[in-house]
């Protein structure tokens, strides 16, 4: 597997999705038009302008992240245009932005490379709770925190003198300058959190102060997130710190002791929080409030099932009348018109995706970037698990996005960091 | 007859993405070394000498059994090293995994430039240094 092997399959991502795109103005009964040119073309400069980042500052980056990032931008592209060609207009400007951004990225990592970045943990630790908290600015301010759908995790700017409102959502950039956090300070403790412990004898716990910071720094995010009432983004990072401490130490304890957790917050939310008793029973019995809280969730299952094995064909399904389908429904779109056949397919790169982040991880000497590239591994899988599993049933939906495939921005140049840090470190094992 | 060939179409669309996914697995399989997890399938199997004199020659194939390493004749590898003790190092393969021990040398064996004082694990490419000779486990 060469360099050039992975602009072939950059290029063939960007056919599919072009493909994709002319299938669906063909089924609407419209013929080609700049709409299929534009998006190959978008396609092929977001990947191509990191992968010729990948050739000039890291040659020896593993060529299989790309390809399978933009397999997965692809198919949800597809139906994000499928559902608004104007959102995926905009989307097209997010992918290049997000390609630009990646390839900066490994220019400012070139000579430094991402060991840099161990040095400024409790920098990113700060920048990332900055950016969790930046959604709770009053209203009144220019730039300010927005509620959308019941959770309080978008940032407006009002630009001065133009009638423009810009608007991102910090937390998917947060999550990742967290992991780079976890990353660092856990290569720095790994032992002492794995090794004390034993001595300790039958309950083996590490001591507490190499936990601390790892569980402020918890903390300070769920306190924040839980008061956005954004406990999808929650559930995924806490999933991230215990996959870490996991990785990191591999002391069963943790995920043991982390589960318990997770079960006994859900319990305590359940109670405490109304918008969360909702989503549970809109869970557990969608058809119950079918017209109010299990809309979505029904409207989603009816889409899957109407797409049986192998969808209605692309632009043949309704997927428009799930709500939210370019972002967290953009799965049940997709099982929709590709049918079980397509998201088996997502699920298949996902896995694939997962197997190579973790692949990098497992060769990596160095901890700081094993537990990097793990971690960003796991932010992708379980966040990817996660939505998956809402919009199929297996869980209370959990309001994240789906990684690489929904519309949006802020979630899209998260994606592209991570890119960008997997390749870096990824290239600098193998020099 | 539209609806004939949209669903050809679709067919053929599917068959396109599972034909990337395949392609990718491909790759991914090669990249980890056929079968096996990458420490068992892509084991070290041989040493090189990359400075200093072997009697075995540049290349020496590991088996399992293991080998000492030393300037007695009676040693398996056999270097011609005054900083070399007579067995100055064992190195042994078990359960797919490459190990390097020092058998109480004078001078020491280097691992990665490190001194080592217990049995330590090598993957390929790391290099091996007894007394002035330079081995590299590939």
């Amino acid at each position: 597997m060469t360099r050039n092997a992975e602009a072939v399959l950059i290029a063939a991502a960007a056919t599919l999705a072009a493909i994709g795109v002319a299938m669906v103005q063909f089924a609407a009964g419209s013929w080609l038009d700049a709409d299929v040119a534009l998006t190959f073309i978008v396609f092929a400069f977001t990947f191509g302008v990191i992968h010729l980042a990948f050739r000039a500052w890291a040659p020896n980056a593993n060529p299989l992240i790309l390809p399978i990032a933009g397999f997965l931008a692809a198919i949800g592209f597809i139906e994000v245009f499928r559902i608004d060609p104007n959102l995926a207009a905009l989307q097209r400007w997010w992918l290049a932005i997000a390609g630009i951004s990646a390839a900066f990225v490994v220019w400012l990592l070139r000579d430094s490379g991402v060991a840099v970045l161990r040095r400024y943990r409790y920098l990113f630790l700060v920048a990332a709770v900055g950016l969790l908290l930046l959604p709770l600015l009053p209203e009144s301010w220019p730039i300010h925190g927005a509620v959308v759908n019941g959770s309080r995790l978008w940032v407006r700017v009002t630009v001065p003198f133009a009638d423009v409102d810009l608007s991102f959502q910090p937390g998917e950039v947060a999550k990742v300058l967290l992991t780079i956090f976890l990353a660092s300070y856990l290569a720095d403790r790994s032992e002492a959190m794995a090794t004390v412990s034993r001595s300790i004898g039958p309950i083996r716990l590490p001591e507490p102060r190499h936990l601390g910071p790892v569980i402020i720094a918890a903390g300070a995010a769920f306190l924040v997130l839980m008061y956005q009432r954004d406990l999808g983004a929650s559930l995924l990072l806490f999933a991230l710190f215990i996959g870490m401490l996991y990785a990191a130490t591999g002391r069963g304890v943790y995920v043991v002791s982390g589960l318990v957790a997770v079960v006994v917050a859900g319990v305590v939310a359940y109670q405490q929080f109304a918008h969360v008793r909702v989503r549970i029973s809109a869970w557990l019995d969608p058809f119950a409030d079918f017209t109010g809280a299990g809309y979505q969730t029904a409207q989603g299952l009816f889409a899957m099932g109407s797409g049986s094995l192998t969808g209605s064909g692309l632009g043949l399904g309704r997927p428009d009348l799930i709500p939210e389908a370019t972002t967290d429904f953009v799965f049940a779109a997709v099982g929709e018109e590709l049918g079980l056949a397509g998201s088996i397919a997502v699920i298949t790169a996902y896995a694939l995706f997962v197997t190579v982040g973790f692949g990098i991880a497992l060769r990596c000497r160095d901890r700081f970037r094993k537990y990097l590239s793990g971690g960003l591994t796991i932010l992708v899988g379980i966040q990817a698990f996660l939505i998956i599993a809402g919009v199929v049933r297996v869980l209370p939906i959990t309001g994240l996005t789906t990684p690489l495939m929904s519309y949006g921005g802020s979630s899209l140049l998260a994606s592209a960091l991570i890119l960008a840090l997997l390749g870096r470190a990824s290239h600098e094992e193998r020099v | 007859m539209p609806a004939l060939i949209l669903n050809a179409l679709k067919i053929l669309f599917l068959l396109l993405l599972f034909l990337f996914l395949w392609q990718i697995a491909g790759a991914i399989r090669v990249h980890i070394g056929g079968r096996g997890s990458a420490a068992r399938g892509k084991g070290p199997t041989e040493l090189v000498v990359l400075r200093g004199d072997v009697t075995k020659g540049k290349r020496v194939k590991l088996r399992g059994s293991g080998h000492t390493v030393g300037r007695s004749p009676d040693a398996d590898i056999i270097i011609d090293d005054p900083y070399a003790s007579d067995f100055h190092a064992r190195i042994s393969a078990e359960n797919g995994q490459t190990r390097v021990e020092d058998l109480g040398s004078t001078n020491g064996t280097y691992v990665n430039g490190r001194r080592i004082t217990a049995p330590t694990g090598v993957v390929k490419g790391d290099t091996v240094q007894i007394g002035k000779t330079m081995l590299e486990v590939r």
